[in-house]
């Protein structure tokens, strides 16, 4: 790979505490990598595991999934609901022989621009070292 | 029709010459512990004495998944035709005879495929006699047999001290030619050695009326036994994808290119329409066309039922399904 | 074995009363197939046609398989008015088979009301491939048990030889530790006839689990790459599956497209990853996709890991109870949370 390489992240984010939270980042003016490419869901409840292996295989280096913290989901258990699909999810994959680092699963409140930008930068860095994704990543050209 | 005789001594020579010339594939023992064909020369010494190969060797000549087109800066580019000379020794003869069965519908029709036409005009076809039938072969019975030589370009039978080779094409004939200096003519005495085992193993096959299939199923198109055949069938497609004649395909888009891969009429998603409507909705229907397309329609269109005879689709069935057994009912 | 014919006897009887009585309009079992080592399911609706059903190792099949489509919501309200009544089934099951009932009853794909379940203590039935390669060049012509509870065989030459029962047994039916149908209104036979015999492992599963996990990262994907890689795709792993009842499977859904229909490494890789974590929580370790599977893959091999997960994470063993919440549809507020990023 080129040394220009640089990681692509995708970032679910939920819409009422990690998107709030990602936004307040922006808006404090916190620096971090700009990596992420994020999309706003409803909830991590909605997050069919299947998303992440598919975002996997169409080039992402990298997936981090970001909820409410437990106890606080708008939905009162759609984070807890989600939290034992992804356990089982990291899993599988470190069992297949996945990098468990390429799967990153997180909670982070609309307060906690502070948090978003520090985990982000972690999460990037992780993936950044891991080098590109190419054990999913279906082969284009 | 040249035949010509190898003694097994000179198997591995002739081999390593045709390797000179492309990749050979030979019967081997693989990771499984099942004899498969595989690339020529592997450690494990050659076999000869297998029943039949798992899969049929169709993936040679239509992939699994095969790149037809690559898009390119907005322009259609069609991938580079470049394909290996490649040898394949001994397949058995259904399998060679799927060949002559897939010929007519990838060559002889108005429409020639062309990937098709490459990978089979590139790819040398040795066949092997059976030494031995199993329970689930009826070759015999859909007009091929375990000495049939169709569809191959050469057919070998495995005698005691070497192989009996007979030419089945120009191609084999040149092989033979060129080959000349490892081969002895074949005797009187090595014809009947091969006559007789081929039909050692014919008298091994139990036959199955279908010989008139065609004329028989067109009366039972509306028979109850479909019925009871779709209750049992799962949908599973394991039929299809391991028969050497079935051949429909499915042509998908990725963002880069075009990719033809094998599709299955088992499936309900072959037939369903755009508008939501399917034509054959349940198993019933499904199943009934998957017989009727080789004992019925293929009869009518080219006059031979499209089947081979190998028996995996019974070998193989998950709900071990016998379209031997649904052919003798319908004709009872 | 003995025993195996008395059984076969009584669920003939028990068959034809359900029929005759007309408990039941269609009863699911066995009977016997072309080739030795196999059966296939019966659909039997007469009840002359009982003596037809067999009970042997051979019987494999999950029967399971074929009650959702016995039960399938009509299409729309037009439909509906022309819809048979849905029939009343009887069902022959083993014990993993009745704990796949357990799960469609509690996933609510069909009718307990309308169901005879007839269990059957099931001694392990036999993988067909494990003893075709036990025979080596020799074919059978037909095969039987005998009164050890071994394969005897009849093969080409007509010389009769005997597998033993544990060389040949599935591997699901090795790994079992419920051979018994938990589940069932008619209960045949009696516990423990596979302990008996000497081939319930029931830590095999854990043992083989443990092994791959011992592998170092990169060898676990090229072990998990050279399993799949025989792979061609044909789906007889998830239909022979009693729970992948879907009407429109994501392999198979296009619009958009989830991925594609072939054998493209990375497509092969999500198949299998996937199939295994729909699932999770769900399946019942009955082994049907592994011997349905043409190719003899370890198609179970994730699905082994995924179900030591859920019974050590969450303590749940799918199948076992049809009242309980499905595992991935409940939650504890202190479920284990190691995993998170920065919990």
């Amino acid at each position: 790979m080129p040394s220009e390489w640089e990681p692509r992240i995708l970032a679910f984010l939920c819409n009422w505490c990690s998107y709030a939270g990602a936004d307040l980042a922006g808006v404090s003016r916190i620096q971090y990598p700009p990596n992420l490419r994020i999309i706003r869901v409803p909830c991590s409840g909605r997050i069919n595991p299947f998303f992440l292996l598919r975002g996997l295989q169409n080039g992402a280096d990298g997936v981090l999934v970001s909820g409410c913290h437990p106890g606080d989901c708008h939905y009162i258990s759609g984070n807890l609901a989600a939290r034992r699909k992804f356990a089982l999810l990291k899993e599988l994959m470190k069992y297949a022989g996945l990098e468990p680092e390429r799967v990153q699963f997180t909670w982070v409140s609309a307060s906690e621009g502070g948090r978003f930008a520090a985990i982000a930068e972690k999460v990037i860095g992780q993936i950044r070292k891991l080098g590109p994704n190419k054990k999913l990543v279906k082969s284009h050209g | 029709m040249t035949e010509k005789l190898l003694s097994l001594a000179n198997l591995d020579p002739w081999l390593a010459r045709l390797r000179e010339r492309g990749s050979v594939y030979a019967p081997g023992t693989d990771q499984a512990g099942e004899v498969a064909l595989r690339e020529w020369p592997q450690p494990e010494p050659l076999v000869l004495d297998y029943k039949n190969f798992r899969e049929p060797p169709k993936a040679f000549f239509l992939p699994r998944n095969q790149t037809l087109l690559y898009f390119r800066d907005g322009k259609t580019v069609e991938l580079n035709s470049a394909v290996p000379e490649t040898f394949l020794f001994g397949i058995r003869p259904c399998d060679a005879r799927a060949l002559a069965l897939l010929d007519r519908v990838f060559l002889d029709g108005d429409q020639n495929d062309p990937y098709y036409a490459r990978l089979r005009e590139k790819t040398t076809v040795i066949a092997l006699a059976c030494a031995q039938a199993m329970p689930s072969c009826f070759c015999a019975s859909v007009g091929s047999g375990p000495g049939d030589g169709s569809g191959a370009d050469l057919l070998a039978v495995a005698l005691e001290s070497g192989l009996l080779f007979r030419a089945g094409s120009g191609k084999g004939e040149g092989l033979l030619a060129e080959a000349a200096d490892l081969l002895a003519e074949a005797t009187p005495a090595a014809k009947r050695e091969a006559a007789e085992r081929i039909q050692g193993v014919t008298a091994q096959l139990t036959p199955v009326p279908t010989a008139d299939s065609a004329l028989r199923l067109r009366g039972s198109y509306d028979s109850p036994l479909w019925g009871t055949a779709g209750q049992k069938c799962l949908g599973c497609g394991t039929c299809s994808f391991l028969c050497p004649t079935c051949h429909c395909f499915d042509i998908t888009d990725e963002p880069d290119r075009r990719v033809r891969t094998w599709d299955c009429c088992a499936y309900p998603q072959f037939t369903l329409h755009a508008s939501g409507h399917n034509p054959r909705p349940t198993p019933k229907e499904r199943w009934r066309q998957r017989l009727m397309h080789k004992f019925r329609y293929a009869v009518e269109n080219f006059g031979v039922p499209f089947c081979a005879g190998c028996g995996r689709c019974i070998r193989n069935c998950p709900v071990s399904m016998d379209l031997r057994t649904v052919l003798k009912e319908l004709g009872a | 074995m003995a025993e195996s014919r008395q059984l076969e006897a009584q669920l003939r009887e028990t068959a034809e009363k359900l029929l005759r009585e007309k408990n039941v309009s269609l009863f699911v079992g066995y009977e016997k197939a072309s080739l030795p080592f196999r059966t296939t399911p019966l659909l039997l609706t007469k009840t002359e046609e009982a003596p037809r059903l067999v009970w042997n190792p051979f019987c494999n099949a999950n029967l399971s398989v074929y009650l959702p489509r016995l039960f399938l919501a009509p299409a729309d309200a037009r439909a509906a008015k022309a819809a048979p009544a849905p029939p009343r089934v009887g069902v022959v099951l083993k014990g993993c088979d009745s704990r796949a009932v357990a799960v469609l009853l509690q996933e609510k794909q069909v009718r307990r009301e309308n169901l005879v379940l007839v269990g059957i203590h099931c001694p392990g039935i036999v993988d067909r491939r494990k003893a075709e390669k036990a025979l080596g060049e020799h074919q059978a012509l037909g095969a039987g048990e005998d009164g050890g509870g071994n394969i005897r065989v009849v093969v080409e030459d007509g010389t009769e030889s005997t597998l033993r029962r544990e060389d040949v047994l599935a591997d699901a039916c090795l790994e079992c530790r419920s051979p018994a149908p938990a589940l069932h209104d008619i209960l045949l036979g009696a516990p423990g006839e596979a302990a008996r015999t000497g081939t319930a492992r029931p830590g095999t599963a854990r043992t083989r689990t443990a092994e791959f996990e011992s592998r170092p990262l990169e060898a676990r994907w090229a072990g998990f790459q050279e399993v799949i890689a025989r792979c061609i795709r044909c789906n007889a792993c998830r239909q022979a599956c009693p729970l992948c009842y879907c009407k429109t499977c994501i392999f198979e859904q296009n619009r958009p497209r989830w991925i594609g229909p072939g054998t493209d490494p990375s497509d092969l890789a999500l198949y299998h990853l996937i199939r295994a974590f729909h699932l999770a929580g769900r399946c019942t370790e009955c082994g049907a996709c592994e011997r349905a599977c043409p190719m003899g893959i370890d198609v179970r091999l994730l699905a082994r890991k995924l179900s030591a997960e859920v019974e050590d994470l969450y303590g749940y063993r799918p199948g076992e109870s049809v009242e309980a919440t499905p595992v991935l549809s409940s939650f504890a507020l202190d479920d284990p949370q190691d995993f998170v990023t920065e919990p």
